[in-house]
């Protein structure tokens, strides 16, 4: 039996009353991947920030190589071998791609120029792994793809022995998270213990040696690969009710266009729109795919109201949204969820209640109405105290709380951007089914979301952006898949791989 | 408004960090402290003329305080009511210069609002800016505090002097219709009454007018305002105005009721004590009211600890920024010792 | 005819240089300070203990170097009140900054009231006997000391330092994401309070140099609100130090140019005249925002505080 390289005995982790990583125990051996498969909010990140330091644990201890870790923060890590590359990258856009491999590599010399040795040495990798990338441009100026070559190659500067990958291939086309499986086994070969935090199946499919499932805080399992079927894993992770089941509802008869937008044209630092047009008929619901960071955001804010467009309009039953003056206006009549629930659609020093009319509240009307209390319990809000306030929720809640007041009572359009971003199972199922309420009794969908397999599910017709522009409109006629769809994301054949 | 036990906690210790600081800086003075807080509270609160001074402090104070908290409300931090103050006391001053026989009836009331218009100008650009160009209204009413000061310099060094009074650097005494009501034989006047009407009517402003829900949206998440229809820019300005007009009336007060003329000194660090006392208060008005006084007690006492006690003039100001510091560093050591606190 | 306008322009030069000396020490502190993220609105403060007590010790040793050194050690003591309170305890930062500016506005007024009408010993001028004979150079280096080379120095050191040096690096890291530093191993408390002393460190010097070298006399609060324009012109030079020498430069062009107007016969109010310095900065700060409507330079955790 191998001995293993790093080990949780009986780690809890609290954050004040909430439990993220309760008595766990796991180990982990050189030259395997180790999976660690779970739901969002399972505890997977927290467990591995454990080791990396960024968490120090609340009790219970981890040993590295048979000894209690003496880490208590990256710096540490990095200089005991540990790396980790975060589901966000912990890249900083604002500096070139050289500064940041100088930033997290123990060794950086000094006084930092082209010709000693050591910066060099920092960039030796990144010619190996990515020699097309310059490494004097900007991060910011980087695909997503690219960065995690980046994120990839500080943590081979630092030798690391552990390499800890949070979900690596939710940014990923499908021919990106391919490269990344091969090059994840390749590690394992050279004798690297990589640990894959995960919550697809298909990664595990692809590259893992041994499973461990967290669900709630514990690990509930840990299996070597092939012990048990991909279906008992999936129950394990998500306990009871398995089933995820999507589809839209049917189409009505007679197509009455609803939401039409003609030629939108708006820019931002780092992004502009160009010429995107669209139309949405009442009970439609078109899904939005595109890798993140290719102007979704922006496209709904402009939609919402909330970012100007340069040029062009959007009408919803003929009356334009966008053509706002600068004094106050009506809210938007659009059902609007954006991306980051707590940044961008609650005020957090408000009760839920508020937060639930703000509508009402910002066109000067005080009175909160009484359907607070139902719209909380439909929505799974927990807890459902109307009087709490929105900063006490969690991120999960926080996002059903904005579907809430946006899908809540019927509305003429819906734009919904990854609504269910961090929610579990059964919530998901819920705001499927709300949405699809909403498209049922007419109102225009537009979903913006990247995981390809719901759009597939449940959209009836889908929409490629890709730097900012419309590149294809797709009838979802049986035919789409996740290769032809993120081929159109990438504007790369299916087959061929990404340098 | 809710006094919860954390509240308590805050106010408490702090209270307490602030008492044991004021010692310390007697002891490092020479001076016998506890004898000293006792002089600094008989001359702020024991007799009715310490009281009559201290009110007399207490009015442009809380005005230059309302003039911070109402920007504030929407997150703003504007510093710029010393420099509104004096825009107010020019504006104001330049109505009884240009018809000094109006009635009192007439004169007050005009006075009164051009002093405002003034104020409310000088609150304008700032806003403008903010607005429009998102220039940091922090600095750009710190800056400009400085402007308004050496404009006062200006006019009553030049056109604005009275010939009458050779060498002394002031306009006309004003007229009598110009001077604002005092009670008998007191520094208190009228202003003083506007003053604790306008906390009281912004206090119901900003909890139950039409409007308070929108500032308070807008303040929480800027965004989720614009969302629903709400337009910061327009807030930003419209608060900033409003913010410097109640300043510019403290400006005017100041002159009319106290010196009776235009005069380069007008005010001693009301506008950054007001600051001081909004940011106290969480810029409700108020709780503002209660602490403007005590801390216009403490600034007429450390007045009357200069002259009696030979402590430098200096520790008024001292004084405050040490109240300050302590305000600011409170919660957050309270915080931190709290169970459960992440690094 | 060539001769008087080289000589007018070397006056005009060496004006325009010694007002900025003061500024460029503290917009570069300041400067260096917001590049990890932190805003010291205390700097006023700083720069006028260091214009307190750097003027006091050149009065008691005589040493005007003495007094720069004990000037921006002032500055290093208050930096750390700001420190404490927005490190230690989590305090608002602009609030903090105003803070340490009362606190030092009546220190030294204090402190300072026996400090008026004393007289410094300069720093010794540049002019040597190689320049002295000479036409032009010898007036423009007879009125200079070393505070301006120094201050052109600080700056380049420093705009190289930033982009060469690890530390240099780690420092941009931090005002970018303090949380992102800190999942690379670098520890943001630290580094932000070493930029915190810096910046302390610089004003006070700047401080010193004002009361010492430029003006050679102590009055209350006179600096008169140049730390403050220190903030604004941060802004203007988009967070970048090498900027901060054309920067200070321009302002102090501005600053001269209405001076010289006074002498060339204008009937302004000298009093209308003291407006300058803080108008021109708003209209700088107003021309630069206009110019580029975004602050795409601002350092990414600073925004959180400022905007």
């Amino acid at each position: 039996m191998q001995k293993a390289i790093a080990c949780f005995e009986n780690v809890t982790r609290r954050f004040g009353d909430l439990i993220a990583v309760n008595d766990a125990n796991l180990e982990i051996f050189p030259g395997e991947v180790t999976a660690i498969l779970g739901e969002n909010g399972a505890g997977k990140s927290t467990l591995m920030k454990l080791l990396y330091g960024v968490h120090l644990p609340s009790s219970g201890r981890i040993l590295i190589n048979g000894e209690p870790s003496a880490i208590t923060g990256p710096a540490d890590a990095m200089i005991n071998g540990v790396g980790m590359v975060f589901q966000n990258f912990s890249l900083l856009s604002a500096l070139t791609v050289r500064d940041n491999l100088l930033l997290a590599w123990p060794k950086t010399p000094y006084w930092v120029s082209e010709n000693n040795k050591g910066t060099k040495e920092v960039l030796a990798n990144l010619t190996r792994l990515a020699p097309h990338i310059n490494p004097h441009s900007k991060v910011s100026n980087l695909s997503v793809g690219e960065q995690q070559l980046v994120e990839l190659c500080k943590v081979l500067n630092i030798s690391a022995r552990i390499v800890i990958l949070d979900e690596p291939t939710s940014v990923l086309t499908p021919a990106e998270s391919r490269r990344l499986h091969g090059f994840i086994r390749q590690l394992a070969d050279e004798g690297v213990s990589v640990v894959l935090i995960t919550h697809k199946l298909a990664d595990v499919e692809a590259c893992a040696d041994r499973i461990a499932v967290m669900r709630k805080g514990q690990i509930v399992d840990v299996s070597p690969r092939g012990q048990k079927s991909m279906s008992e894993i999936v129950t394990l992770m998500m306990g009871s009710d398995v089933k995820r089941e999507i589809s839209p509802p049917a189409l009505p008869k007679k197509r009455v266009e609803k939401l039409f937008l003609n030629k939108i044209c708006a820019t931002a630092p780092g992004m502009s729109l160009k010429d995107i047009s669209l139309s949405i008929a009442a009970g439609e619901v078109v899904g939005l795919a595109g890798v993140a960071g290719n102007g979704q955001a922006l496209l709904a804010e402009v939609l919402a109201g909330i970012h100007p467009a340069t040029s062009g309009d959007v009408a919803l039953d003929g009356i334009s949204l966008i053509r706002r003056n600068q004094m106050e206006t009506l809210a938007t009549p659009l059902g609007y969820i954006p991306e980051l629930p707590r940044k961008n659609a609650v005020v957090e020093n408000m009760t839920l209640a508020k937060n639930l009319n703000l509508r009402a509240l910002a066109s000067g009307k005080a009175d909160v109405n009484n359907e607070v209390q139902d719209l909380l319990t439909r929505f799974h809000v927990n807890p459902p105290e109307i009087d709490r306030y929105a900063s006490t929720l969690s991120g999960g809640n926080l996002q059903k709380l904005v579907s809430a007041r946006e899908l809540g009572r019927p509305r003429a359009a819906i734009l919904a951007c990854y609504p269910t971003m961090g929610l579990d199972i059964s919530a998901i199922q819920m705001i499927y089914r709300e949405i699809f309420a909403q498209a049922e009794a007419g109102a225009a969908v537009l979903w913006i979301s990247e995981d390809l397999d719901d759009l597939i599910a449940g959209s009836h017709r889908i929409a490629i952006i890709r730097d900012g522009q419309l590149v294809a409109v797709k009838d979802n006629d049986g035919k789409l898949n996740r290769d032809t769809l993120g081929a159109m994301m990438t504007g790369l054949k299916p087959e061929r791989k990404v340098a | 408004m809710l006094v919860n036990r954390d509240t308590f906690l805050v106010v408490s210790a702090t209270i307490l960090a602030f008492f044991l600081l004021i010692i310390g800086f007697f002891i490092l003075l020479g001076k016998p402290p506890f004898e000293m807080i006792g002089m600094l509270l008989t001359y702020a609160l024991g007799d009715a003329y310490s009281i009559s001074q201290t009110l007399a402090k207490t009015t442009p104070i809380l005005l230059c305080a309302l003039a911070a908290a109402v920007p504030g409300r929407l997150g703003l931090i504007s510093v710029g009511a010393e420099g509104q103050l004096y825009a107010g006391a020019i504006t104001g001053t330049a109505i009884v210069l240009a018809a000094p026989d109006l009635p009192a009836a007439l004169m007050l009331p005009m006075m009164l609002v051009c002093a405002a218009l003034g104020g409310a100008f000088y609150g304008y650009i700032p806003g403008i800016l903010r607005a429009r160009l998102q220039i940091n209204e922090t600095i750009t009413t710190l800056v400009l505090n400085y402007v308004t000061v050496l404009w006062v310099n200006a006019l009553v060094f030049g056109p604005w002097k009275d010939p009458a009074s050779q060498g002394w650097p002031a306009t006309i005494t004003f007229p009598s219709a110009a001077i604002l009501p005092a009670l008998p034989a007191s520094r208190i006047h009228l202003g003083l009454l506007i003053a604790v009407a306008f906390a009281i009517a912004l206090h119901f402003f900003f909890t139950r007018g039409a409007s308070s829900q929108k500032i308070q949206i807008l303040a929480g998440n800027r965004k989720v305002g614009e969302m629903f229809g709400l337009n910061f820019g327009t807030w930003v300005i419209a608060l900033m105005a409003m913010g410097g007009a109640i300043a510019g009336i403290a400006g005017i007060a100041e002159v009319s009721a106290i010196q009776g003329r235009l005069q380069p000194t007008i005010s001693i660090g009301y506008g950054l004590t007001g600051f001081l006392v909004s940011w106290l208060s969480r810029h409700q008005p108020l709780i503002i009211l209660p602490v403007a006084f005590l801390v216009g007690g403490l600034v007429a006492a450390s007045d009357a600890l200069q002259l009696f006690a030979k402590v430098p003039a200096a520790s008024a100001i001292i004084l405050q920024g040490m109240l300050f510091a302590v305000a600011l560093a409170v919660p957050g050591i309270i915080k931190s010792m709290r169970p459960g606190y992440e690094r | 005819m060539s001769a008087e306008l080289l000589t007018l322009l070397g006056a005009w030069s060496i004006a325009t240089l010694r007002s900025a000396t003061p500024l460029i020490f503290t917009t570069l502190g300041e400067t260096l300070t917001q590049r990890t993220g932190i805003i010291n609105l205390g700097i006023e403060g700083e720069m006028l203990a260091g214009a307190c007590v750097g003027f006091a010790v050149g009065v008691a040793t005589g040493n005007p170097w003495l007094g720069l050194l004990a000037g921006a050690l002032a500055g290093v003591a208050l930096s750390c009140l700001h420190a404490a309170l927005v490190l230690g305890a989590n305090a608002n930062q602009i609030g903090s900054g105003l803070a340490v500016w009362m606190i030092a506005l009546g220190t030294t007024s204090y402190f300072g009231r026996a400090l008026v009408g004393n007289q410094v010993t300069p720093l010794p001028d540049l002019g040597s006997q190689l320049t002295d004979g000479l036409p032009f150079l010898g007036s423009f280096f007879g009125q200079m000391t070393m505070s301006v080379p120094l201050a052109i120095a600080a700056v380049a050191f420093a705009a190289w330092w930033l982009a060469h040096t690890r530390t240099g690096i780690q420092w941009q890291a931090v005002g970018e994401s303090a949380r992102i530093s800190s999942e690379n191993g670098i520890r943001p408390k630290v580094v932000r309070l070493k930029a915190i002393l810096l910046g302390g460190l610089l004003s006070g010097f700047g401080g010193a140099i004002l009361s010492v070298d430029y003006t050679q006399t102590w009055a209350q609060d006179m600096t008169k609100g140049r730390g403050l324009i220190s903030v604004g012109l941060v802004i203007v030079a988009r967070w970048k130090p090498v900027l901060v020498l054309p920067i200070c430069i321009i302002f102090g062009l501005a600053e001269v140019a209405v001076l010289r107007m006074q002498t060339a016969g204008w009937s302004i109010s000298p009093h209308l005249l003291a407006t300058t310095p803080y108008l021109v900065v708003l209209l700088i700060l107003i021309i630069s925002h206009a110019a580029a409507r975004r602050d795409t330079d601002m350092p990414a955790d600073l925004r959180r505080v400022f905007a």
